[in-house]
């Protein structure tokens, strides 16, 4: 009885703190427009991390100080993640892909989703482009062509459509027609007008004197770890065992009698099925209302969903996810009913031990937002103040964002990037 | 006996941890990957300067002028058209410091003139001794300008990259806009990483 209640125990309260739980703190920091506090966390987290997890929060960082105007130390770190990401794509570590397999899932080096990828490219433009340096921002923009044509473009119709990043788009397209190369910009608006016909813009005029306002919109989703976890042992001939089930705290208690198929002797087995769920995070803001030098321009229009795209891409993934946690269940259950014999205990304890602290792998680029909203407006040359008000469903301004001045040249494109947070949590 | 064996496995464990400095030649460092390399400078410096010195506009040049040097402008940077940030001034300045030493070609260096201007406004007060001071008006004003664009094409898939890279540089003469000389270099490189990291 009393090693039940030690399993019982053991399962409830052990378990290593997974991605998300560790992030929550800076994460929230950074969506209430509290940049400071949110890097402040994520450098304590970025020094005790490990190595497999070291680029992800490099990401994460460039995020924010990206959001915090810091362009030239966001530049460092998203480009820092981007050359990892590119060096380990399509290879093989075999001691992570052993030890993720056997001890736990995060033990692998992250890779980010191919839209992830792309996205890493298009922030990069925006910080090489809000910091003046248009040249930086062509080649950012090159990349996510090339990168849009290895990963987008050679995809099923149906899968282009989910998969496809207007918003890397659009801006690959506006930095086409600060160049006068209207054929290539067209490409690309053609393609944003695709995917959300109010996105695109009417005609393209590489002359026209424009600003475009960018918003990010919502959280992105974020993973948690779920986990069935449970304890047999036979005492007597008779198979009894509970489970934890998730969203349920009470566990269920089996007592499956004489069953030989599975047979735990009196040591008992601990087992773990941890797999990732993904979590939305809805926004009470309904519209974005951009105000330029006091002036009420317009509402800005859905450019992008990134939590879809997300979305889609996990559900790709949800079937290797669950069979590698199965495998991953299996073999901690296998080295505790019948390797335990012929090493003496080791693999049993340890077969414990793994399986107790179960949790999936709940890694993802946390600071992005859930959608990108665009602006755009003729005006004219000269400095413009912008800033936005965000209208909850029934019309409310619940909140406004910061005031930014921008200058726009004759003839020129100018942009304006309302990072997350800039209007606090809203 | 054993003690020789430990002895070598320790002696070869500490020389292992040691650090050490290396000098690599940057005219051949090999390239690792299909980007750019800092050999990539010196090739195209290399086929350019051939194709200056074979052109034939600057002896003529100095044949019509009496010997005089023409004097050419650096463009701000090389036009990058590429998927990389490569330090594009770099290529345009290799060239220059080779032309100069070649005694090709003068050039006003466009960076140096603020600077300049300060020292002429400095040394035309009371505080310098006016009969040795530099004298105003006497910059010289370029009649050609050095510049060029650099482009790519790249196929990426997988682990194999293989990138497409054309330098092409021109001589333009400012009152004409006629160019002078042009020439081109093609580099194509591919890299394959392995399957195991």
């Amino acid at each position: 009885m009393k090693r039940l209640a030690f399993a019982a125990i053991a399962l409830l309260v052990i378990g290593c703190a997974t991605y998300t739980s560790k992030m929550q703190h800076s994460r929230d920091a950074f969506y209430d427009g509290h940049y400071e506090e949110a890097l402040e966390d994520l450098n304590k987290l970025l020094s005790e991390a490990k190595g497999s997890d070291h680029y992800l929060y490099r990401l994460e960082r460039g995020r924010i100080r990206l959001a915090a105007g810091r362009y030239d130390s966001a530049i460092v770190d998203l480009q820092e993640a981007e050359e990892r990401f590119s060096d380990i794509e399509g290879t093989i570590s075999l001691s992570e892909e052993i030890s993720s397999i056997i001890i736990n899932p995060t033990m692998g080096e992250y890779e980010p989703y191919n839209h992830e990828k792309i996205l890493i490219n298009s922030y990069l433009l925006l910080a090489y482009w809000l910091r003046g340096d248009r040249e930086g921002a062509i080649v950012e923009r090159n990349r996510i062509v090339s990168k849009l044509g290895t990963y987008i473009n050679t995809l099923n119709e149906k899968d282009r459509d989910e998969l496809d990043i207007p918003f890397s788009r659009y801006l690959a397209a506006l930095l086409y027609e600060v160049q006068g190369l209207e054929d290539d910009a067209r490409i690309e608006y053609r393609r944003v007008g695709e995917l959300y016909p109010d996105a695109a813009p009417q005609a393209v005029n590489p002359h026209l004197t424009e600003l475009a306002v960018f918003i990010d919109a919502g959280h992105a989703p974020i993973k948690v770890s779920r986990e069935i976890r449970g304890y047999f042992e036979r005492n007597a001939g008779v198979l009894f065992g509970f489970f934890f089930y998730p969203g349920n705290e009470n566990p269920l208690v089996y007592n499956l009698g004489v069953v030989s198929a599975f047979s735990p002797d009196n040591l008992g087995v601990i087992f773990t099925f941890a797999f990732p769920q993904l979590i939305r995070d809805e926004s009470i803001i309904h519209s974005y209302r951009v105000v330029i030098d006091g002036i009420d321009a317009g509402e800005a229009v859905l450019l992008d969903d990134f939590e879809e795209t997300t979305v889609s891409t996990f559900n790709r993934k949800l079937g290797s996810i669950l069979i590698g946690a199965a495998l991953r269940t299996t073999l901690k259950t296998l080295a505790q009913t019948k390797l335990k014999d012929e090493v003496g205990g080791a693999a049993d304890i340890l077969g414990k031990f793994f399986s107790v602290i179960d949790r999936a792998d709940t890694r993802s680029w946390q600071t992005l937002p859930a959608e990108m909203f665009v602006y755009r407006l003729e005006t004219t040359p000269g400095e413009h103040e912008v800033f936005v008000r965000y209208l909850d469903n029934c019309g409310e301004v619940v909140a406004v964002s910061r005031k930014v001045r921008v200058m726009v040249e004759r003839d020129g494109k100018g942009i304006v990037y309302f990072a997350s947070g800039v209007a606090g949590d809203v | 006996m054993n003690r020789m064996v430990l002895l070598t496995l320790c002696l070869a464990l500490l020389t292992g941890c040691g650090s050490s400095v290396r000098v690599i030649d940057p005219t051949t460092d090999p390239a690792e990957e299909a980007n750019f390399s800092s050999a990539d400078y010196f090739e195209i410096t290399d086929k350019m300067m051939n194709s200056i010195e074979t052109n034939g506009f600057f002896e003529l040049y100095r044949a019509e002028h009496g010997g005089e040097k023409p004097v050419l402008l650096l463009a701000k940077g090389l036009k990058n058209n590429t998927d990389e940030h490569i330090d594009t001034r770099l290529i345009l300045e290799k060239i220059r410091t080779a032309m100069v030493k070649e005694g090709i070609a003068d050039y006003v260096d466009d960076h140096a003139f603020d600077m300049a201007l300060d020292q002429l406004n400095m040394q035309a007060t009371d505080l310098y001794d006016n009969s040795k001071a530099a004298k105003i008006g006497r910059f010289v004003g370029a009649k050609y300008v050095l510049r060029g664009t650099i482009s790519n094409l790249r196929k990426s898939g997988g682990r194999e990259d293989i990138n497409y890279m054309n330098v092409t540089l021109d001589i333009f003469e400012v009152e004409t806009l006629l160019i002078k000389w042009t020439d081109e270099v093609d580099i194509k490189r591919a890299s394959k990483r392995g399957m195991f990291r």
